[in-house]
């Protein structure tokens, strides 16, 4: 075995990972190699110096924090689900058939292409899967939907079928009461998805009635998800304000109690603070 | 009678919020102390944690029992940890050689190394010592980085490391001894 070799078993013996043949030919080897001992001594040394945090278990504080972090980012991915869900279900009912799939910004689309055309059938939740029957439908993309960000599955026409993705959006118009639990659904998406802080504040400001209690429980926990994450801090004021009109419960107080501890605008943290009631 | 795992997941595939959370309880300690070492600053662990767990929450429903859960999980925390780009990059910037070349070695040039005027008494006077040792690690390439803190600092073997970032044995050692290597290079001002 040449010496370069007995090194890297040094190191290995180092990290426990020698075989037990191993580790006997290192001994013989050590005990003729003033060089490899060297060598050991300084490894040893090294491994000993880095191993300063080795032991430090996890603090619990940071363990709590990160679960508390975590248990806040499983329910705006929660409700995000079933947000999507119902807005998918309300602004279905406002396209003809075929164009079920199209609205703005959310759904991605499967859709396997035979030479002939395309037909849409809606499948669950947020994958649409369609497949050509013959039928030619290209025609029903009509001229106010944009299509974005077409993506390749399978780009091989060789066997007459290929497969992609593609974002299919279409401006849609609607007008309601803000009691209407559509109309809300549409709101609590925009507030939570809305990429302009503009649109978003508006949403919430949008909701904001003296009757909020007559509101879903999904529009309370979106609130408290803006509030906890959105960046922009005028919209997190807005959500706050409104949050606060709903009926006083333990997960608002939580919530307060997070912005007064995390928030870093200090009027927030003093809105979070006039909230809190014992 | 504690439930295990197996039945864990399968209630956590059919929406169970509470099993989730239990399957999560169960391991976050492991994967917090990953990313905590890997990225030496609480707010990134703290960030990672997070989408390591929100990428279980999302592919749960697709787990197939091919591998152990816990595998599994560590392969999502160790290919989040070397995707991941720090919020907080300026939080370290200390060296001991305000100079180093890095033509033979593969650091990670993406981490800037400044010399923050320690004289050599300083340093090995062990006032910053632990930002020195620190900084050393983090000039580490990613994978080196990574399977230096997973064998290391959370002593898991060769044979489950290379599982966890999905190569061959022979790579993980590989990844070790130019680790250790690098970290020689740098370091041996201080301790030799
Ligand atoms: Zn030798």
């Amino acid at each position: 075995m040449k010496h370069n070799e007995y090194k890297q078993l040094l190191q290995l013996s180092l990290f426990g990972e020698l075989k037990s043949e191993e580790q006997v030919k290192l001994k013989e080897h050590l005990l003729i190699c003033e060089e490899c001992r060297t060598e050991l001594e300084d490894q040893k040394n090294l491994l000993e110096l880095i191993s300063g945090k080795k032991k430090a278990a996890v603090d619990e504080e940071v363990l709590s924090a990160a679960r508390y972090q975590l248990r806040g980012a499983l329910r705006s991915e929660r409700s995000n689900q079933n947000i999507f869900n119902s807005v998918a279900d309300s602004i279905f009912q406002f396209f003809p058939s075929p164009l079920k799939f199209a609205f703005a910004g959310a759904a991605i689309l499967i859709i396997g292409v035979l030479i002939g055309g395309i037909l849409f059938n809606q499948s669950s939740q947020n994958e649409f899967i369609g497949q050509q029957n013959g039928d030619n439908r290209f025609a029903s993309l009509s001229e106010d939907i944009s299509i974005s960000e077409v993506r390749f599955i399978d780009s091989d026409a060789s066997d007459g079928e290929v497969e992609f993705t593609f974002q299919a959006s279409r401006p849609v118009h609607l007008k309601g009461n803000v009691n209407d639990s559509q109309i809300q659904s549409v709101l609590t998406y925009a507030m939570l998805n809305e990429q302009n802080p503009g649109s978003r504040l508006n949403s919430i400001n949008a909701m904001d009635t003296e009757t909020p209690t007559q509101y879903d429980s999904d529009v309370k926990n979106a609130l408290i998800t803006v509030i906890m994450t959105d960046e922009n801090p005028g919209v997190r004021r807005e959500a706050l304000k409104l949050m606060n009109k709903f009926p006083y419960d333990e997960a608002m107080k939580q919530t307060l109690l997070y912005v007064i501890t995390n928030d870093t605008v200090s009027g927030l943290r003093i809105e979070a603070l006039i909230g809190l009631k014992d | 009678m504690q439930l295990n795992d197996t039945d864990l997941i399968i209630q956590a595939q059919k929406g169970n919020q509470n099993a989730f959370e239990e399957l999560v309880y169960r391991y976050d300690r492991n994967v917090l102390s990953i990313a905590l070492k890997y990225s030496n600053n609480e707010d990134d662990a703290k960030d990672l944690y997070q989408e390591v767990f929100i990428r279980v929450y999302r592919g749960i429903k697709n787990f197939r029992f091919q591998s152990e859960f816990s595998t599994w999980l560590f392969r999502i925390t160790t290919n989040v940890c070397l995707t991941y780009k720090s919020r907080s990059k300026e939080h370290l910037k200390v060296s001991i050689d305000k100079d180093f070349d890095d033509e033979e070695h593969e650091f990670n040039t993406t981490k800037e190394l400044v010399y923050d005027g320690s004289t050599p008494e300083e340093i090995s006077s062990g006032a910053n010592l632990g930002e020195i040792v620190n900084a050393a690690v983090e000039s580490l390439s990613p994978k080196q980085r990574m399977t230096f803190v997973l064998k290391h600092y959370e002593g898991y073997k060769i044979r489950e490391i290379a599982e966890m970032l999905n190569c061959k044995e022979g790579t993980v050692k590989k990844y070790l001894f130019d680790a250790t290597k690098n970290l020689r290079k740098k370091l041996s001002p201080v301790y030799a």
